[in-house]
């Protein structure tokens, strides 16, 4: 292979764990990233508008935010299914309420988006935990095929004539509150510095418009809420709740007869996943403004179940990959005019044609989905060597 | 009584509408029609789980595939819509062993969890495949058996459509019986679902068994597709619906017996037309077929005529 | 015929990363009884199921001269290789008429139904059940009815993996003798892996010792039974 010959691989220098070089290049990356996450929103509030093989492409914004929202969505089903095995068709039911729920209380009580995390959290967890205990008799396949069912049944439940006053029906809910940028946020500001960098900043715009400000607030106020969320997931898994988790998935029998409650730890892992679904359905109902239907039915359901798969289940990292994936992949196939060497529009429906290509492709391939594939990229790049044991 | 009446009130239910003979008649009907459709869609679900061990989640994308060739058969290319059924049985068949070598083969058998993801992969590709091609305009298509009724009393009717669906489903099902029983491709395909292993060291080719199976399950379900579809509109969603009841009837008659299906598919049509018209619950059709699904996972897992299956913890 | 019936050289076997033989070497020739002993994960099982193509394999497998590696199971059998699996060679949701009829799949000649109801007839047991799932039959009628079943191939090789597993000892012995009469009558190479050694080594021609994936001993099944290092390893004496 011409990327892997010996005198170039001999030149590498093998990093310990825990080292100071180690640390260093950590650091170094976790700079780089925050270095990203901080600079798109302002590269992008414009609009990016690249050409590729005679396609023009549009990403704003909003699509980056909406990935973020799907990112902590499967970040939910990671916990139930990637991590403790249970597999869950019907996440989007929590996703759903969570957004529902935002909205009746942004509409109809007038709270902020963000104090109604403060209703979702818990109310989505005691859900989760509720829904989990009748699953705890319900396994594997069998636990499948009631989630697919139980997902199917989300937009007729929003329909019911009972309640459709407050959730707007088949027409959805269009939420009556703007998030505005408080005044103490400089984002026009830090827009004309970057602006004024010689070179790079001639890709900034020299200032933001009312609503480019809005899209860029509400931006790092996603990312906020997702970082606290991957970050309390990762605390949660490290420690002893985690390694319960991944000890039933692997072997229940063996967790069980060392002291694991399967029980307890099955419903709490569905009581976390439907909290962070629910808080991805918050930040879902802020980004768009608005909530429909059928945004939360069984699509949606396998969509995230592709976003798992695809970004790599049971990794934090794989969250991540697998929003973008399930966010941009329909985006770039709708924005497809012409594909390279053919006159096949790739409109409408070949998004999710070819989400459903990759998802088959990743199991075959790539059973450990993109995260796996990084980390072997990874450790082929930088590898790291263990830490030798008692040093 | 008072909670009955209380249960009356919550749920609106006029006393009018209970103690209508005809209307219960007339719903009877209509639940084993819906209920025929149902089953055969379930019939094709059973094959698959019988034979693999796991549950096709495209099953009602093949059937909708195979419903919209009974549409160019039929009302492009005009011909007679049972022969058009045929067809699109068979062109269906085609496509779902192909399918299955494809897609299904490389994998390792007896590793179900990635199958079963795999058939959500092929849902969404066939399901888009579908709206690529016929676009999503909503089409009508033209039932099998002659409309009107034989026999009436009052607003009940046991019509045509009716006979024919239930007449359909049990012939498919006799049928089914007597290739699985009394011939040497039935032996092959049930000994390859009792045990795969042996049924290689016998010489029975496993993956043409398989790939037997699955076109036999796609012409099915085209045939459940055919009988349902009529009585809506055809579009690319379609089969959705069809899907949840039909995964219903298969749970409740069992996931591995074809009887358990069809009997399965007659009550979950039964309930939900009794449901949603004496308790005034339309929207909530789709939530009976869930709340099927979870009495009879919680309460008998195995469903009305299964036979066990050991599971792990 | 000139050489071995069965002859395999240099056979290697995986599953996944894990090698579990490392070139084994044995032949069996036409009408006798060849028993494979070994210790657990010494790779016997494994060997049977590399005759019949159920394992990754490299080497040379050749049936009366014809070279059996590279095809795939279906054909093996084709060629007249029955094989008894370890524990559960049945289909337990088929009638026992159902079982021998399959074990008849590859067969197109008119004498299958004559030949199940000489099972019936050497096995009364299961002529009484024909009609029953095999599930519900007991350990030692079902370990009959796979022998009954794999000789339903009319095979000219019969593998059986360890046929007295579970059994009573009356029962095992009544089987070895059943095997034998089989043996003599048929003509039917058979290769046997076995636990019970002495009882083995009784019925068998030949004998090969495996250990660690590899043919450590071989010889006359009575020599080997003689062999003080057999006997203080397999036989217990």
């Amino acid at each position: 292979m011409w990327f892997n010959t010996g005198g170039w691989r001999g030149k590498k220098r093998v990093v310990q764990a825990g080292s100071r070089q180690h640390r260093q290049r950590q650091i170094i990356g976790w700079a780089l990233f925050a270095l990203v996450v901080v600079l798109i929103p302002f590269l992008i509030a414009d609009t990016y508008s690249p050409t590729i093989f005679g396609n023009r492409y549009t990403v704003g914004l909003g699509n980056l935010s909406q990935a973020v929202g799907l990112m902590v969505a499967i970040l939910g089903l990671n916990i139930a299914t990637g991590y403790s095995g249970q597999l869950s068709l019907g996440h989007s039911f929590f996703v759903g309420s969570g957004a529902y729920l935002t909205a009746v209380l942004v509409n109809d009580f007038h709270w902020s988006y963000v104090a109604t995390l403060g209703v979702v959290v818990p109310g989505l967890f005691l859900f989760g935990v509720l829904f989990g205990i009748p699953a705890l008799r319900i396994q594997g396949l069998y636990l499948g095929l009631l989630t697919f069912a139980v997902a199917a049944v989300f937009p007729s439940i929003i329909r019911l004539e009972e309640v459709s006053e407050r959730t707007g029906g088949s027409n959805g809910l269009l939420i009556e509150s703007d998030l505005k940028p408080p005044t103490w946020a400089p984002l026009d500001k830090v827009t004309e510095w970057l602006h004024a960098i010689p070179g790079v900043g001639s890709r900034v715009p020299d200032g933001l418009t009312g609503r480019q400000e809005e899209a860029v607030y509400k931006y790092f106020l996603l990312v906020i809420v997702a970082l606290v969320c991957f970050w309390l997931v990762r605390n949660i898994l490290a420690g002893r709740v985690g390694r319960a988790m991944v000890a039933i998935r692997d072997n229940p029998l063996g967790a069980a007869a060392n002291g694991v409650n399967l029980a307890a730890y099955k419903t709490l892992s569905f009581g976390i996943s439907a909290a962070v679904g629910g808080v991805a359905g918050t930040m879902l109902a802020m980004h768009s403004g608005f909530v429909g239907p059928d945004e939360f039915g069984f699509s949606m359901a396998i969509l995230l179940i592709v976003g798992l798969i695809v970004g790599g289940a049971g990794t934090l990292h794989g969250a991540v990959a697998g929003g973008l994936a399930i966010q941009f992949v329909p985006h770039w196939s709708s924005q497809t005019q012409t594909l390279p060497g053919t006159d096949v529009a790739l409109e409408g429906p070949y998004g999710t044609a070819i989400l459903g290509g990759l998802l088959i492709v990743i199991i075959f391939a790539l059973p450990g989905g993109a995260a796996h594939g990084f980390r072997k990229i990874k450790s082929r790049l930088m590898p790291v060597a263990p830490r030798p044991p008692g040093g | 009584m008072v909670v009955v009446a209380s249960l009356l009130g919550i749920f609106d239910v006029s006393l009018d509408k209970l103690s209508n003979g005809e209307l219960w008649l007339a719903q009877f009907f209509r639940g084993l029609s819906d209920g025929a459709t149902y089953a055969s869609v379930a019939l094709a679900l059973v094959m698959i789980y019988k034979s693999t061990g796991f549950i096709n989640f495209a099953q009602g994308s093949l059937a909708l595939l195979g419903v919209y060739l009974v549409y160019v058969f039929s009302v492009e290319q005009g011909l007679p819509v049972a022969v058009a059924v045929l067809c699109a049985m068979v062109a269906s068949a085609v496509v779902a062993m192909f399918v299955e070598r494809v897609f299904i083969r490389p994998f390792p058998p007896d590793h179900v969890l990635p199958l079963v993801i795999v058939t959500l992969g092929l849902l969404l590709i066939i399901d888009s495949a579908v709206g690529i091609v016929w676009g999503f305009r909503t089409r009508s298509l033209p039932s099998m058996f002659p409309t009107g009724a034989p026999i009436e009393w009052g607003i009940a009717q046991l019509t045509w459509r009716t006979i024919g669906n239930l007449g359909t489903v049990f012939a498919v099902v006799g049928l089914l019986y007597l290739l699985l029983s009394r011939t040497k491709v039935g032996l092959a395909f049930r000994a390859v679902s009792s045990n795969l292993e042996s049924a290689r060291l016998v010489g029975i080719r496993v993956g043409p068994t398989l790939g037997f199976g699955w076109a036999l399950a796609a012409a099915i379900g085209t045939l459940g597709g055919a009988l349902v579809v009529p009585d809506l509109l055809l579009e690319p969603s379609i089969m959705l619906r069809v899907l949840i009841f039909s995964l219903a009837a298969a749970a409740l008659g069992g996931l591995d017996s074809l009887v358990g299906a069809v009997i399965g598919g007659l009550v979950v049509g039964l309930a939900r037309n009794l449901l949603v018209t004496f308790l005034d619950l339309s929207e909530l059709a789709l939530a009976t077929a869930v709340a099927v699904i979870l009495v009879v996972l919680l309460v008998r897992p195995t469903g009305l005529f299964g036979s066990t299956r050991v599971e792990r913890v | 015929m000139s050489g071995p019936y069965l002859e395999v050289q240099g056979l290697k076997a995986a599953y996944g990363n894990i090698q579990v033989l490392h070139g084994v070497d044995f032949s069996v020739a036409e009408g006798q009884i060849a028993v494979i002993l070994g210790a657990n994960g010494a790779g016997k099982t494994t060997t049977l199921r590399a005759l019949c193509a159920m394992v990754s394999t490299e080497g040379s497998i050749k049936l009366a001269g014809e070279e059996l590696a590279g095809h795939r199971t279906a054909d093996i059998v084709r060629r007249g290789v029955a094989h008894v699996p370890q524990g559960r060679g049945t289909f337990p949701d088929l009638s026992v008429e159902e079982n021998l009829l399959a074990g008849a799949f590859v067969r197109t000649d008119a004498e299958v139904q004559g030949d199940v109801q000489q099972w019936f007839e050497t096995f009364p047991v299961l002529g009484e059940r024909r009609n029953q799932s095999a599930g519900s039959l007991s350990g030692g009628e079902q370990q009959m009815l796979a022998i009954a079943r794999a000789l339903m191939l009319r095979p000219s090789l019969l593998l059986l993996d360890e046929p007295s597993l579970g059994l009573a000892p009356m029962i095992t012995r009544s089987l070895f003798e059943q095997l034998t009469a089989i043996n003599a009558d048929a003509g039917t190479t058979m290769l046997v892996v076995e636990q019970n050694a002495s009882l083995a080594l009784g019925v068998a021609d030949v004998a090969y010792v495996l250990e660690a994936g590899e043919v450590a001993l071989s010889g006359p099944a009575d020599e080997l039974a003689a062999d003080d290092n057999v006997r203080r390893a397999y036989l217990g004496y």
